[in-house]
């Protein structure tokens, strides 16, 4: 029999409404290990929503999400339905994913070391002295060595999103979720950021990237996903994607931002 | 007036002993109902209806009332209850509860303003509950709440000198009692006053410090 | 005792506390303005003395400088009623504070505005009376309001002096009758009253404010 490994992430049918506007309409897609799936799409189609929906900071109004074959956001219970899982049930899940946000979110009363060994100590409770060594050790990854007792309000916009994308890193995560990571960053910064996450998809680090720039998902992305009003429009390998698109709004979105 | 001020400085221990008496009482209710306004704050906002409702009530009351109004309740009703303080514990007492409703607001106000982001990011890290808001929003709320706590300290120490009221000897209080006896009323007042104002120039020397950390670790 | 005297006792002592505040506070307000002017002015050595002179009693408890006004003052040959003691007592405390309050709406001024002023020929006085202070007072009402509230939480400093105030009348009843519980209960619902219909005129002024000018 012929058996493909449980995906790391796997979304079915995800659905979504704020109100009357429907968000996600049954989006579906899978993300295997070691693979880096890019999500594009215009403002407005409901990829950061897809995003924030997979580590349930936002709850799906339908549909299901699977981490390794265990659901997210619900337990199953002995008589084979599910109950909701508590706030601490979710937290403890949250661990296995990182998430990189548009905004950074760094903690300003941290330093940057304190940023990125905060969550391991604190939730993950492992051990200080290998956490902080494996913190150095990708501070040292990111080129940020020299910021370790620095304050964020100290760095610049690069910097903070590379802190950031370490901090994620330092919780050991199934998978990374990136947010549009280098939105809001100032042009000349976007390269350095760049540059860290196609580093991690050389490495095989399983990430799920929601991003605007075209030139990054066509070189290091696995696997791109459109998507326009909720909806998935299409998915394909780049080389094909940006290439010979399939359907007609896969057309329309390159000829607008490619 | 030269000879009056010689005969404040020499009840210089009286004074003095008013001096630490007002700023022991002020430390200490300011730690103790800058502890108690933390779970008052958590009750402002929690999702429980009732308790909420029944926080909310007891903090405006306490911010709507002169607080010598709350000190003569403490000190002249209780007793009725059958319940007997002593007047360090009354001025105590209503010095903490007073100051932790104002606190409890503050710290209410302060999180209201944090940006929903941080604390989102707490939650993709795998916070929850107690340990969020203790690790990522108490710090960020007490940094950027510096400034209105250090002047909320100095109203603490102008609402203690209605201590002197029910007798606590305090600075006002020494400073009435010199006055009183030695028929030097104005000399002893305006050091009174020198002193107060000391007082509130370390607090607000401490805030300027404070202010100094929350520029480093505050928000851009 | 019955609650129709009681009541009309708190009454007439609650009057006396609007009385002596609402006087303090009005001519709070003006020689408030005045101090704002001077140090935003900068009028040389006026203005430092006024720094210290804001600092100084803003940092003096209201029962310390009514002791002060009253006891202290006939020691320089100043010597006044308890009434006049109180009012002069809480013009002092919160004129400081509106000073601040004024000081800072008049340096949040847009400077855009004086300068067109100038360009079209208005002297100095003309634009503080026709431009700048007509915005300014709107500007700070709500702060002024909210000063307001503080001064009736304050006021009852002057019971220590022996004007009968509200609170004074309370201590009054209970000391007489042994029963505090209604004197006091009352007299702090009162305070609340009052409060809050400041609170609320404060709130409402606010939403006008931002209404008709935007957030200003």
């Amino acid at each position: 029999m012929n058996e493909q490994p449980t995906p790391v992430v796997d979304v079915r049918g995800l659905g979504k409404r704020f109100g009357t506007l429907r968000v996600l309409n049954r989006v579906s897609l899978a993300v295997a290990a070691g693979r880096t799936l890019c999500v594009l799409g215009p403002s407005g189609s409901g990829k950061s929503t897809l995003l924030r929906c997979i580590n349930f900071l936002e709850r799906p109004d339908e549909g299901a999400v699977f981490l390794r074959g265990e659901q997210v956001g619900f337990v199953p219970q002995a008589d084979g339905r599910t109950r909701p899982m508590t706030d601490r049930e979710l937290a403890r899940m949250r661990t296995r994913f990182g998430m990189v946000f548009q905004q950074f979110n760094l903690w300003p009363h941290l330093t940057v070391l304190g940023n990125l060994i905060e969550s391991p100590i604190h939730v993950q409770r492992r051990s200080r002295d290998v956490v902080v060594a494996e913190a150095e050790a990708l501070l040292d990854k990111i080129g940020l060595r020299d910021k370790r007792d620095a304050y964020p309000s100290r760095l610049s916009g690069g910097q903070k999103q590379r802190v950031a994308i370490a901090r994620a890193l330092a919780m050991k995560p199934e998978v990374l979720l990136l947010d549009e990571p280098t939105s809001s960053l100032d042009p000349e910064l976007v390269g350095e950021v760049l540059v860290v996450i196609r580093a991690l998809a050389r490495e095989g680090q399983t990430m799920i990237v929601v991003t605007h720039e075209m030139g990054f998902a066509r070189e290091a992305a696995d696997e791109v996903l459109l998507m326009d009003e909720g909806a998935v429009v299409e998915t394909a390998a780049p080389e094909r994607f940006f290439n010979q698109p399939a359907t007609p709004r896969a057309r329309q979105f390159l000829q607008r931002f490619a | 007036m030269i000879a009056n001020f010689a005969t404040v400085l020499g009840e210089w221990r009286s004074l003095a002993s008013g001096l630490v008496n007002t700023i022991w009482i002020c430390a200490l209710s300011g730690a103790a109902s800058l502890i108690l306004a933390v779970p008052v704050s958590l009750l402002l906002v929690t999702r429980r209806r009732a308790l909420r409702a029944a926080a909310r009530a007891g903090v405006d009351v306490m911010r709507a009332i002169p607080f010598l109004m709350l000190l003569f309740i403490v000190y002249y009703c209780l007793p009725a209850l059958h319940v007997r303080l002593s007047s360090w514990t009354c001025g105590l007492t209503a010095l903490i509860a007073y100051n932790t409703a104002y606190v409890a607001e503050i710290l209410r106000g302060a999180w209201a303003h944090l940006p929903r982001e941080q604390e989102e990011a707490g939650r993709a890290f795998g916070y929850a509950g107690l340990a969020l808001y203790r690790r990522i929003i108490l710090p960020q709320i007490l940094i950027a709440t510096g400034p209105v706590l250090g002047n909320q300290m100095i109203t603490l120490v102008k609402n203690s000198a209605f201590l002197m009221v029910i007798t606590i000897p305090d600075l006002t209080f020494m400073a009435n009692q010199v006055q009183a006896i030695y028929f030097v009323p104005f000399e002893t007042l305006l050091v009174a006053v020198a002193l107060y104002w000391l007082i509130c120039m370390a607090i607000e020397w401490a805030v300027r410090g404070m202010d100094r950390v929350a520029v480093v670790r505050g928000h851009e | 005792m019955t609650w129709s005297s009681l009541l009309a006792d708190l009454a007439r002592g609650a009057l006396t506390t609007l009385t002596v505040s609402l006087s303090g506070i009005a001519l709070g307000t003006v020689l408030g303005l005045m101090l704002a002017l001077v140090r935003v002015g900068r009028v040389p050595v006026a203005a430092q003395a006024v720094t210290t002179w804001v600092s100084v009693i803003r940092a003096t408890p209201m029962v310390t400088l009514v002791l002060l006004v009253f006891f202290g003052l006939p020691g320089l040959g100043i010597r006044m009623s308890p009434v006049a003691a109180a009012i002069v007592t809480i013009l002092m405390n919160t004129s400081v504070f509106q000073a601040e309050i004024w000081r800072a709406a008049l340096l949040d001024f847009p400077r855009g505005q004086l300068e067109a002023a100038r360009a079209g020929g208005m002297t100095r006085a003309v634009t503080f009376r026709r431009i700048v202070f007509p915005q300014v007072w709107r500007a700070s009402l709500p702060a002024l309001v909210n000063e307001m509230t503080l001064v009736i939480k304050g006021s009852p400093a002057v019971a220590v002096i022996g004007v009968v105030d509200l609170t004074r009348v309370a201590v009054r009843i209970t000391t007489v009758t042994y029963e505090p519980m209604r004197p006091f209960l009352t007299a702090a619902a009162i305070y609340v009253v009052v409060v809050m219909v400041l609170l609320r005129a404060q709130h409402a002024t606010e939403r006008r404010l931002v209404a008709r000018y935007g957030t200003l």
